[in-house]
């Protein structure tokens, strides 16, 4: 029975969501986000990310409550992306269009022919209203899917190559290739395609313009059948987001990670070249999907984790879980330590379970060098001694940040003398501020890191034995010392100068109390605190890649406790937990949103 | 000018640095001009910059980008007319960089390096900006900052002003007669009566970038 939109006798903000949304989150209480302003919430990356330019001086010093949002209805922000174009957006209730079009002014009324649906566009996005509910959305096509359509049109049409860039005369220097350059600047740089005399004609920009026009007309015409006419969205297409929905949580979230998996560009090659593999792959991660609840309460927030996976790949996730807690590392973890993790996995387990699942997808591909990769897996499985190896790294490992310290470093200091302020340079040592890591792991074969150490002290004076540690000089950005201490069961590195020589044997009474232990041995395969204020703040994110830098920063400056743990894992998922307890009087609604917006860099942001 | 954008994006972020510039100036002119660059006090800093692939969305050079871009500096001004014995060292152990060069006269000297870094950037020299911030007629020395190095100064947005106080920027003037006088009350003068110093720290200077300007007088020949 075709859908009919009167089925409906009271349609929802969720029902507007695009299937092909592939990243949910829901805000279900927005009513805690009455009193946060527009300029407010334009700082969040989840929102100046997607639509920025929709804030203006209109929405300056307005609320949502202004901008006449229906509060008794979820705000849900969302990103897909399919194999032609990339949407983002956000769907709402609407309790007063009048106010809500006195602070988006921004929007023109765009033809509609489906009955009841009024349809809005800016440059950027558009918004469909329908009833008391609305969809504002953004849809992008890739470069890759308008490349290929404008290329296909242009030489259809039997033209040429549109541009000549083998051309000598603009083949890039290698060493100059970052510079920019500046054609604007030379009208006589001769390279990109001429208008053509005939303006019916298109040349290859033009054309490639206009491809981009259509295409996203047109994606965005398929989303709004969809929607409004077909009735396909992502809560009826998928279960599992409507049953998240059901939960009686402040906030929900979705992430379709087969789907994710799909549209990975990074996959383009298994995709293209080998796409037996790449549906084996896809088989593999059939079902991987993270479902999540945020619950609001007292001086807390907590985000409920669901990881879901099928069979095969839950089989790895099962045995590489099944370890037992090595109780000595929390010996090593100072009480005071503003940033901890555990992390317990069984190794040995995990690899042979990914051995027996993977090697015959890998073994049945026709591809020579797939062939040469799976003989040289097959080969090394049989020759190298794994019961050494993962003996070795048996996969139970820790981490601490122990907060900033001094640590003595050498300088170069120019000095004058006095009779003729001749120069001379003089080495003296600096204190330089240094973020401190401790990282360590358990090991059954003590001696071989041991060996490793010992044959490297003799080839340089760099690597000392002490009598608890090791110490290589200028390990650490070629400035200061790693140390390394091999207890017989642990092998810790740190840059802790104070660790090695005085608590080689652990911090004793010094280390994390009976409170903190319990949880850290009871939390599943992994557990991990961080004390907001005194690590985020604190952290030198210049050390971090690009995108780490920018989930540490959306954290900074707020304060609280977070705490991550996890249950134990079976082969149909894995259930985490963040949670966020926060000090003082600040509105929850904002720790709300903070919490919101680092979860949405760390889920949204490319790898 | 990426290359060169992000080097000094990363002096920027730089706190702890020592610069020195030392102009000697003979009877006829002619002298030899050294600028010292010394980051050694930073050097965790620096490696955990240069370590990065990117920093602010801007890419992070390489240590053969940047010595690219100094050989390719030096080469530059080794072509300029009046401009002799061009020489770099870079100690990318420490992080200290010597820079020297003969000159036949201060005003080829200016032009060099002026017609230098319009060639490296690709950018006209700012429109309006004093194009001499050394001027000399044999007995006296006018000295100032490039007007274009007090712009990058001012458009820099250093991560630590605080860190700047330890910085320290030494501006040395050497001459072949003694020094009669000079006005800058932060100069001093060497034993032997022919330098002068000026030292400063780079806080100081980043807000007040005419803290070096120096006029010397000589005794007379």
């Amino acid at each position: 029975m075709p859908f009919s939109w009167a089925q409906l006798k009271s349609i929802q903000s969720e029902q507007l969501l695009p299937k092909d949304a592939v990243t949910v989150f829901s805000i279900n209480n927005i009513s805690l986000l009455q009193k946060i302003s527009m300029d407010e919430l334009v700082n969040y990356e989840f929102m100046s990310e997607v639509h920025q330019e929709l804030f203006d001086g209109s929405t300056s010093g307005k609320t949502l409550k202004d901008a006449g949002l229906d509060f008794n209805q979820r705000l849900n922000l969302f990103y897909g992306k399919t194999n032609t174009h990339e949407l983002t957006g956000f769907t709402f209730g609407v309790s007063d269009r009048k106010a809500l079009f006195e602070v988006f002014d921004d929007f023109q009324n765009l033809e509609s022919d489906i009955p009841g649906l009024a349809v809005y566009g800016t440059f950027f996005n558009n918004l469909m209203i329908k009833d008391n509910v609305a969809l504002l959305i953004r849809i992008e096509p890739t470069m890759e899917h308008i490349d290929e359509v404008t290329d296909s049109i242009w030489f259809a049409r039997g033209n040429e190559m549109p541009f000549d860039f083998f051309d000598d005369q603009i083949s890039p220097d290698p060493e100059n290739i970052l510079d920019e350059e500046t054609f604007e600047d030379n009208p006589n740089t001769n390279i990109f395609p001429e208008a053509t005399e005939n303006p019916l004609v298109k040349n290859y920009y033009e054309l490639r313009d206009s491809v981009q026009m259509m295409l996203q007309e047109a994606a965005l015409s398929a989303v709004i059948q969809e929607i409004f006419v077909q009735g396909a969205n992502l809560y009826n297409t998928d279960t599992r987001f409507a049953a998240q929905l059901a939960h009686q949580a402040e906030g929900a979230f979705y992430l379709d990670n087969a789907r994710n998996l799909d549209k990975s560009q990074g996959l383009w090659y298994f995709q293209t070249v080998l796409p037996t593999l790449y549906k084996d792959i896809q088989e593999l991660y059939a079902g991987n999907v993270i479902l999540g609840d945020l619950f609001l309460r007292d001086n807390q927030i907590d985000f409920e984790v669901d990881a879901l996976y099928g069979p095969a790949l839950g089989s790895i996730y099962q045995q590489m879980n099944d370890a037992r807690f090595d109780k000595r590392v929390l010996d090593y973890i100072p009480a005071s330590s503003p940033a901890y993790f555990t992390y317990n996995i069984n190794l040995q387990q995990a690899y042979d379970q990914a051995f027996k699942v993977l090697l015959p997808l890998l073994s049945d591909e026709k591809n020579a060098q797939i062939a040469m990769n799976v003989l040289t897996l097959e080969l090394l499985n049989e020759f190298i001694n794994k019961e050494a190896l993962f003996d070795t790294y048996k996969g139970s490992m820790f981490g601490t940040f122990n907060g900033i310290k001094k640590v003595t470093t050498k300088k170069i200091e120019f000095t004058y003398d006095e009779e003729s302020f001749e120069y001379e340079e003089r080495e003296t040592q600096t204190q330089t501020d240094m973020p401190i890591f401790t990282m360590g792991f358990s090991t059954a074969r003590p001696d071989i890191p041991e060996l490793i150490l010992k044959h490297m002290g003799r080839l340089t004076s760099r690597i000392q034995r002490f009598d608890n540690y090791w110490r290589i000089d200028n390990a650490i950005l070629d400035a200061a010392p790693l140390y390394i201490i091999n207890t017989g069961k642990l092998l810790i590195l740190s840059n802790d100068e104070d660790l090695a020589r005085f608590h080689s044997k652990g911090y004793g009474k010094e280390a994390l109390g009976n409170k903190a232990s319990k949880k850290a041995m009871r939390s599943g395969f992994m557990y991990g605190k961080v004390d907001v204020t005194q690590t985020l703040d604190r952290f030198p994110t210049e050390v971090l890649t690009p995108r780490n830098a920018e989930i540490v920063a959306s954290l900074k400056g707020k304060s609280g406790q977070l705490e991550l743990t996890s249950t134990e894992t079976d082969a149909a998922h894995t259930r985490f937990k963040l949670s966020y307890h926060f000090e003082g009087q600040e509105a929850p609604g904002k720790h709300f949103l903070d919490l919101v917006n680092s979860l949405y860099v760390i889920y949204t942001l490319n790898p | 000018m990426k290359i060169l954008f992000s080097f000094l994006l990363l002096l920027s972020l730089v706190s702890c640095i020592e610069i020195s510039d030392d102009i000697t100036i003979k009877n006829d002119g002619s002298g030899t001009f050294r600028y010292k660059i010394n980051l050694s006090e930073s050097l965790v800093k620096v490696n955990s910059i240069l370590a990065l692939d990117s920093l602010n969305g801007k890419p992070v050079p390489s240590k053969a980008e940047i010595s690219a871009k100094i050989n390719e500096f030096v080469r530059l001004l080794d072509a300029q007319s009046g401009i002799t014995n061009v020489l770099v060292e870079e100690n990318y152990t420490d992080y200290i960089f010597k820079f020297s060069c003969d000159f036949t006269n201060i005003k080829q000297l200016q032009d060099a390096i002026r017609l230098t870094i319009e060639q490296i950037t690709n950018e006209k020299y700012p429109v309006g900006a004093e194009q001499y911030w050394l001027s000399w007629d044999g007995t006296t020395l006018v000295r100032t900052i490039p007007a274009y190095f007090t712009q990058q100064i001012k458009n820099f947005k250093f991560e630590d002003d605080e860190k700047l106080k330890t910085g320290v920027y030494a501006s040395i003037t050497r001459f072949e007669r003694p020094v009669a006088s000079f006005e800058n009350k932060l100069g001093a003068l060497s034993k032997n009566q022919m330098s002068v110093l000026v030292r400063t720290n780079t806080f100081d200077l980043k807000n007040n970038q005419h803290l070096l300007d120096n006029t010397i007088v000589l005794t007379p020949r």
